[in-house]
């Protein structure tokens, strides 16, 4: 701990979010140049957004290092040390809803699902259900942690519910269950939910925070596919009981 | 403009408010860090607001925009091997600097010890993405069901997991998680709804999404057999 150096490493961070979006600039520009040729005004307005998202990502991931991560490791070697354990569990539910419910590409992806539907599907309902599905399966994971239950118990069990339930699943759903599964394993939750399992696991005798840590990635991964085809499922019902 | 300055910035208010209420009440009701933690803390509370906000608005005004341009422009440039192709290199692209990417792969020279080089294993995740990417543009134009690919995907890693060194599945699985990053998930988003808006008889709905998805599976997959090749 040295201080408040909370720029620390920034520079770096931006480096390697401006590599990362180069590809796509020049991917851009050839096809700007061959084919697309709009006009310059609407380029620059891009570029300009580019930019934005350049310097906001890197701020964002800064903000993360230097706040959530430290504060999560603290949390958890805390929480690790407690006498009564099972208050991990709704612990767990509640800051696994809430870091979902601040991830950035959760965000992203609920707002282009309301867009490109034209409002059928409200993004509030795909922001909640994928916040509910992570935080049910941080719960577990801090079960699993308390209790010793091994990943393969969950996770396994979890893939096969999911490879069923594609069939009652209409083909929107599964596109954007699975889309969902992608997004939820985003800076905020990987990096702020993973220190507190780290810190956890560390602080427990007999658990390995390496282990238990990429349990939860996996677990985080998988939680929305299943809460969204559920949710999928329950609308489909409800359309068809309005329709008789 | 103004008013998406102001509809982004309450978004982030809403996003990032939740949370941060949550960790001071149980910092002032039993976890007690130390107070320069705290106020640092606090600091990054900031720069994520502030962070998320210039991201939220990046994304809507250039990313998206940029994504869907060039999606929409492939279908009239015709030819599938040509669709194909750019469609890998975007995944390949977009994932061979994604931040999380890297520092996943010092986490494999500690597994490995040091065998396995970053090049390397970075080469197969973004060859795992990239091939998943094109592989979804090719379901959109011939309309074959979601399910069977991603059924089919699953049903690979689960019989590579039999035969796949066990020190390379938590690897495996875990590249799948990161790849799907901040930066790469409105690219690929983008340029699936951007494609299929323009394809006769698709929906950017029903067709659009899926990428991200299938590009989750890809990475696993590509560690999983470079376990088993090397060993």
């Amino acid at each position: 701990m040295n201080g408040l150096n909370v720029f620390e490493g920034l520079g770096h961070t931006f480096l390697t979010v401006f590599i990362s979006l180069i590809p796509l600039v020049i991917l851009f520009l050839v096809f700007q140049f061959l084919y697309l040729k709009l006009p310059m005004k609407h380029v620059l307005n891009l570029f300009k957004g580019i930019a934005l998202a350049l310097l906001g990502i890197a701020i964002f991931l800064q903000g993360v290092r230097v706040g959530f991560f430290p504060v999560g490791r603290e949390m958890g070697e805390m929480l690790g040390a407690v006498s009564h354990k099972w208050i991990l569990i709704p612990l767990g539910f509640l800051l696994g809803f809430l870091a979902t419910f601040g991830e950035p590409a959760v965000r992203v992806l609920s707002d282009q699902i309301e867009r490109t539907s034209i409002g059928s599907i409200r993004k509030s309902v795909v922001l909640y259900t994928i916040s509910f599905g992570v935080a049910l399966f941080v719960a577990l994971g801090m079960a699993r942690i308390i209790y010793g239950i091994p990943l393969m118990y969950i996770v396994v069990p979890g893939y096969i519910l999911a490879m069923a339930l594609l069939w009652p699943s209409d083909k929107t759903t599964i596109c954007i269950a699975f889309d969902a599964g992608g997004v939820a394993t985003g800076p905020m939750a990987v990096t702020f939910l993973l220190a507190i399992t780290v810190g956890i696991a560390s602080a427990m005798e007999g658990r390995d925070p390496v282990t238990d840590g990429f349990g939860l990635i996996a677990l985080i991964a998988l939680a929305p596919i299943l809460s969204i085809m559920i949710l999928g499922i329950i609308v489909h019902i409800k359309l068809r009981r309005k329709e008789v | 403009m103004r008013t998406i300055f102001k509809d982004v910035a309450l978004e982030v208010v809403k996003a990032i408010a939740p949370i941060t209420i949550a960790i001071v009440i149980l910092q002032f009701a039993f976890i007690r860090m130390p107070i320069l933690l705290f106020v640092k803390f606090l600091i990054g509370v900031l720069l994520v607001m502030l962070g998320m906000w210039l991201f939220l608005l990046g994304v809507k005004i250039g990313i998206l925009p940029m994504g869907e341009a060039i999606g929409s422009e492939l279908p009239k440039r015709g030819a599938l091997p040509y669709i194909i192709a750019i469609a890998f290199l975007i995944g390949f692209a977009v994932t061979v600097a994604e931040p999380d990417v890297i520092v996943l792969s010092h986490q494999v020279d500690i597994v490995s010890d040091s065998s396995i080089s970053h090049i390397l294993l970075i080469s197969v995740i973004a060859i795992g993405v990239g091939f998943f990417v094109a592989m979804a543009m090719v379901r959109i134009v011939f309309g074959f069901p979601m399910a069977y690919l991603l059924a089919a995907g699953y049903a690979i890693i689960l019989v590579l997991s039999f035969f796949t060194p066990p020190q390379f599945v938590p690897v495996a699985f875990d590249s799948g998680g990161v790849t799907t990053g901040p930066v790469a998930v409105p690219v690929i988003l983008a340029l699936g709804i951007g494609f299929s808006s323009v394809l006769a008889g698709k929906s950017p709905l029903s067709d659009g999404f899926g990428l991200i998805g299938l590009a989750s599976i890809g990475p696993v997959i590509g560690v999983m057999v470079m376990g088993v090749i090397l060993y």
